[in-house]
């Protein structure tokens, strides 16, 4: 019993960290940019959210408000940080730090406006009651899972049938094949850093509400997003969505096995046996050079 | 005419002079209280209430006029980390050259504590409460008392109300391990039973699954121990996942964090007593200038914090008079040898391992952002 009690909580977690993970991935599948600011957005996202909910707009202004934010600041990082770099050098680790010193801004201010402690929002949604042979399981579960589903319909539907969507899956592999298509690398890389950015807002909006969140939350978001990532499969949505849930169930089901501070390291320890048992992941494919 | 008597004598005031300037100007110099707190990250919460209490303390010791010479704050990040505390205490001793600095968080004091030792500079905590703080340095001061003073008041309390059987969730770094390492003996001795202990990296932020384990097996209690933001989303994921037990736990819950939390209502916790009506005039004085500079009532941490600055103001005040330099061996030599001090709050006695005495109280979180006083 306790063995389906772990597995639903990981459940949770993994959908979490699935739909997070979903939009680094799609931004790095898409550009190959090392979207680090990916967690900034994230905690961004929730604090927003948290902010516009507590000042009335309720679930759905705060949604709409959170949404709002993560777009432009995803979009905003694609122009004014991504671009002008790549102009000129476009090396990898100089994106990578400027990303990096993005999300250092992030969090300092939001340190600033929103101070530095502790910030949740308490709704009888996230609390767990016994249910089916004592499992506890909050109604918050099954909104997560609903969520979480709808989202990657969404997302599944825009990329296979419209023909942004199929641009954007081109993107990566030739952009100026794109433009014989009569489509803009430069709006759809902008496009799709508005896109990953959007898929932050429904995972931080339910960590609100399920665990709370701080301001320091991105680097956590950014490392499991990049596990997921790596799981999954670089380039593969699909893998990065699968591979955050295997790391949230990893996390929770190995308090079996493992004492309990090892839950953390679990995920890792799934990343290093693929790293060293499946470099290209669950959908990655194989490269030779 | 220019003889060669007063060549000379021009030469030597001219040599002479920058060495009483210096004199002069460090006479007049302020006094550096170094402050190693967390600023950043989960437990920067914490840094912003010891900076609060500190402040204050500066503010009061300058307006007494005790002191000859000002008091000056020097703040340097710890990152709550022990890397941060080395690298801060190096900084405030060799480059501020602190004379005294205030400084929490077990990893950070005891990563602090053999560079302020060498530099014989005093290091003060008033801000952590594991046991193995005590005796860290000869210049390593607990202003605050450390948690085998909060077990048996808590210990005594749990057993009145029949919580016997306990889980324990704790975070694997010195301060949980250093209080774990107590409370064992301690419940055992009082008459209860550990039936599990939890450690959790300080890091770890998903807790549904240990709520799960703690559920199955049923304890009367659960006493966790941990920091910042961490505790607040353990509280939260707990309550959330059916732990309806009593949740018990040390002085660092008390933040506004967790007093805010809906989910805290009912924790129970130990601190040092404190009653921010009392008559007395430093207490009064502390209170009604935390009140007005903040519109809110003050924490316990706060007290310490201003209470560490007023106890180096009366000390360093002491060897002033006495004509003597303040330095780290003065200042122990004065606490030793006076050893009862009239702080805000009542009276704190150190001893010979400069540990502090105080009052200590078993509180209760209310759920409207404030405790009471059940113990």
């Amino acid at each position: 019993m306790l063995l389906v009690q772990l597995i639903v909580s990981g459940l949770q977690t993994g959908l979490l960290y699935a739909v997070t993970a979903a939009g680094f991935a799609m931004i790095f599948g898409a550009t190959r940019i090392f979207h680090v600011a990916h967690g900034a957005v994230f905690a961004l996202a929730g604090y927003v959210f948290l902010s516009a909910y507590t000042a009335g707009f309720g679930w759905t202004g705060g949604a709409l408000a959170a949404t709002v934010i993560a777009v432009a600041f995803g979009a905003g990082m694609e122009r004014f940080v991504y671009r002008p770099i790549q102009r000129h050098e476009a090396s990898f680790f100089t994106v990578f730090v400027a990303s990096f010193g993005v999300s250092i801004i992030i969090q300092s201010l939001i340190e600033m406006i929103f101070g530095r402690g502790f910030v949740t929002l308490t709704t009888p949604l996230a609390q767990a009651r016994p249910m089916f042979g004592g499992i506890y399981i909050a109604p918050m579960f099954w909104i997560v899972l609903v969520v979480t589903l709808v989202v990657f319909a969404v997302l599944w539907a825009f990329l296979r049938f419209t023909r942004t969507g199929i641009g954007l899956r081109a993107l990566s592999e030739s952009p100026e094949l794109l433009r014989a298509y009569g489509l803009s690398a430069q709006r759809l890389s902008a496009l799709v850093f508005a896109i990953g950015s959007v898929l932050c807002v429904p995972a931080a909006i339910l960590k609100m509400a399920i665990t709370g969140m701080q301001p320091s939350v991105n680097s956590h978001v950014m490392l499991i997003s990049l596990a997921s990532t790596i799981v999954g499969g670089v380039g593969s949505i699909t893998g990065a969505a699968l591979g955050g849930l295997l790391l949230g169930i990893a996390e929770n089901v190995s308090i079996t096995l493992l004492d309990s501070q090892w839950s953390e390291a679990a995920s890792f320890i799934v990343l290093f046996a693929f790293i060293l048992l499946r470099p290209r992941g669950l959908f990655g494919y194989a490269v030779t050079r | 005419m220019i003889s060669r008597r007063k060549v000379m004598l021009g030469t030597a005031a001219a040599l002479a002079a920058p060495q009483l300037m210096r004199v002069a100007s460090a006479q007049d110099a302020p006094y550096i209280v170094g402050t190693l707190f967390p600023m950043a990250g989960p437990n920067a919460e914490y840094g912003e209430i010891f900076m609060a209490g500190a402040t204050l303390g500066v503010d009061y010791v300058t307006k007494s006029k005790v002191l000859k010479r000002p008091i000056e704050l020097r703040s340097v990040d710890s990152l709550s980390t022990p890397q941060g505390g080395a690298v801060g205490m190096s900084r405030l001793v060799n480059v501020d050259r602190a004379d005294y600095v205030l400084l929490a968080f077990t990893g950070v004091c005891k990563a602090a504590a053999p560079i302020g030792g060498r530099a014989k500079t005093i290091m003060c905590n008033p801000g952590s409460v594991a046991p193995d703080l005590s005796g860290l340095s000869p210049y390593f001061w607990n202003m605050i008392p450390l948690v085998t003073k909060e077990l048996d008041p808590l210990l005594t309390w749990m057993m009145s109300k029949s919580l016997k059987r306990v889980s324990a969730i704790y975070v694997d770094d010195p301060f949980g391990n250093g209080v774990m390492t107590a409370l064992k003996p301690a419940l055992a001795k009082a008459g209860g039973q550990m039936i599990s202990t939890y450690p959790i990296t300080p890091t770890e932020q998903v807790f549904t699954a240990l709520a799960a384990k703690i559920r199955a097996e049923n304890p009367d209690a659960v006493y966790f121990l941990s920091a910042g933001a961490q505790q607040v989303e353990l509280v939260k994921q707990l309550r959330n996942n059916g732990i309806t037990q009593q949740l018990v736990s040390a002085v660092g819950v008390n933040i506004p964090s967790i007093l805010n939390l809906p989910e805290a209502k009912g924790l129970v916790f130990t601190d040092q007593a404190t009653n921010w009506n009392s008559t007395d005039p430093l207490m009064k004085t502390f209170v009604e200038n935390y009140r007005a500079k903040y519109n809110k009532d003050p924490m316990p941490y706060h007290l310490n914090f201003f209470n560490a600055i007023v106890l180096f103001g009366i000390l360093a005040s002491t060897l002033e008079k006495q004509g003597k330099p303040v330095n780290g061996d003065n200042l122990r030599e004065q606490l030793l040898a006076q050893r009862k001090f009239a702080l805000a709050g009542g009276t704190g006695e150190f001893d010979d391992v400069c540990d502090i005495s105080l009052p200590v109280a078993v509180d209760e979180v209310t759920g409207d952002g404030k405790f009471k006083q059940i113990g």
